[in-house]
């Protein structure tokens, strides 16, 4: 457990890095050969949808024995800050508590939009988010085995197998996220996200419990969880439009004012109309 | 905003580093209750009467449990069958065995399985019987009854807080 904590803050460790480094790699647009005119050229945002797998899940596929799981993730930009963002995926997971043994089995889905708060260079991609997420998972439990808890019993507790699966079973959740989102080469993006988990409703099963929910995780407690990601994606470019600038804005934002200071005076003209 | 989302990654870290093992299930949890035994003055019936070296074996089992100078014990009940056979041996638990008696004191019940908790597993609760719940039967060869007129308070098994069984002596 130890040893799989180092390994995760490890990583989280060198994708910080990388993120540094995905700042870098990106040249600055420099102004070419004889500059005859003070002109920038315009800067342009990628819009576009991005497709990518947790690595998290889908390496412990491979290494944990009692855990096989899929996670994919794609989000859409929708403006120059917000992105549609949805994970889906697939796990299916063993415990071994004290006194029984479990299997989660079952799918998941979520929903929602990431903010992104940081402020890109030209020709930067990169990604600090925070976002909302509607969680939704349906699943099974199969109560694989366990012994009767007795304590200041002088008999033996047996096992007992009795390989019970309660299925038909849903959790409904919602999710704070805050994560990054670094470009390493041109649209390849390597990120990681934490997410705190609140768990809306469940459909728990009559003579046990959802002690994790797929897409949830372990639960608590309380209504709360915690999830993490790890992912790598691939942005798909659709189209670029391009950012206005500070004058542009500016002479957006007049227009604006003189749009409605105009309608203000019709307004009143046509009050006092109706006075007289 | 970048200084509120570093402080929010903090914050999952510190939810993360709680992520450790530390559910033990609870004293005050509500598991498997043993049987609550309360022992009356057979004379004044009314009135409790402190055990003195009572010792206690279940039958087929090598562990016996000692009580004295206490007027409430607890009895555990097989997890795992419907029946369990108590020796209550008076002056047991002391060197000398010539002031020993045993009566042997049989329990038929029913078992119902409860989920308690991740920590506490699994319970049951016990059923006693109404026709055979306790059947008191002198220890071969026979020393005599030491114990009478067993009283069932409480046949449904829950908890350790009520008292389930009277004994008189």
């Amino acid at each position: 457990m130890k040893m799989k904590s180092i390994l995760s803050f490890t990583f989280s460790l060198l994708f910080g890095g990388m993120m540094a480094w995905g700042q870098t790699t990106t040249p600055a647009t420099k102004d070419s050969i004889p500059v005859k005119k003070d002109t920038v050229a315009p800067k342009k945002d990628k819009y576009g949808l991005r497709v990518g797998v947790d690595l998290f899940k889908l390496s412990r596929s491979f290494y944990d024995e009692n855990y096989r799981g899929l996670e994919l993730t794609g989000d859409f930009r929708l403006t120059r800050k917000h992105y549609l963002a949805v994970e889906l995926g697939n796990e299916k997971k063993t415990v071994q508590e004290d006194h029984f043994n479990f299997t989660t089995n079952g799918s998941f889905i979520r929903v929602g939009f990431d903010y992104n708060s940081y402020e890109n260079w030209t020709g930067m991609n990169n990604q600090v988010y925070t976002g909302l997420r509607y969680g939704f998972s349906s699943f099974s439990q199969t109560l694989n085995s366990y012994s009767i808890y007795y304590p200041n019993s002088t008999f033996p507790t047996p096992l007992i197998a009795p390989n019970t699966e309660f299925s038909g079973l849903t959790a409904h959740w919602a999710e704070v996220v805050a994560g990054v989102k670094a470009e390493i080469f041109s649209n390849f993006f390597m990120g990681f996200s934490f997410r705190l988990n609140y768990l809306i409703s469940e459909k728990t099963p009559a003579t046990f419990a959802n002690l994790y929910i797929p897409g949830f995780n372990r639960t608590y407690e309380g209504r709360f969880g915690v999830g993490f990601n790890y992912t790598v994606s691939y942005l798909v470019p659709l189209f670029k439009v391009t950012v206005k600038d500070a004058a542009t804005l500016e002479k957006e934002r007049k227009a604006k004012e003189a749009a409605k200071a105009k309608k203000m005076e019709a307004k009143l003209a046509r009050e006092a109309k109706k006075k007289r | 905003m970048m200084r509120y989302t570093a402080l929010l990654l903090l914050g999952f870290l510190f939810v993360f580093s709680g992520c450790e093992k530390d559910d033990i299930c609870s004293d005050t949890s509500p598991t498997t209750p043993r049987l609550v035994i309360e022992f009356y003055n057979v004379t004044d019936t009314d009135t409790l009467k402190n055990v003195t070296n009572l010792r206690i074996k279940a039958q087929g089992m090598s562990d016996d449990i000692t009580f004295n100078n206490v007027n409430k014990i607890q009895v555990p009940l097989n997890p795992g069958l419907d029946t369990a056979t108590y020796e209550f041996i008076q002056n047991g638990a002391d060197t000398d065995t010539t002031n020993d008696n045993t009566d042997r004191i049989t329990f038929n019940y029913s078992r119902s399985t409860f989920y308690v908790s991740r920590a506490c597993g699994y319970k049951l609760n016990f059923q006693l019987n109404t026709t055979n719940g306790v059947v008191i039967e002198d220890n071969t060869p026979a020393d005599g009854l030491w114990i009478s007129n067993p009283t069932l308070v409480q046949s449904n098994l829950t908890n350790e807080n009520e008292v389930h069984l009277k004994l008189y002596f």
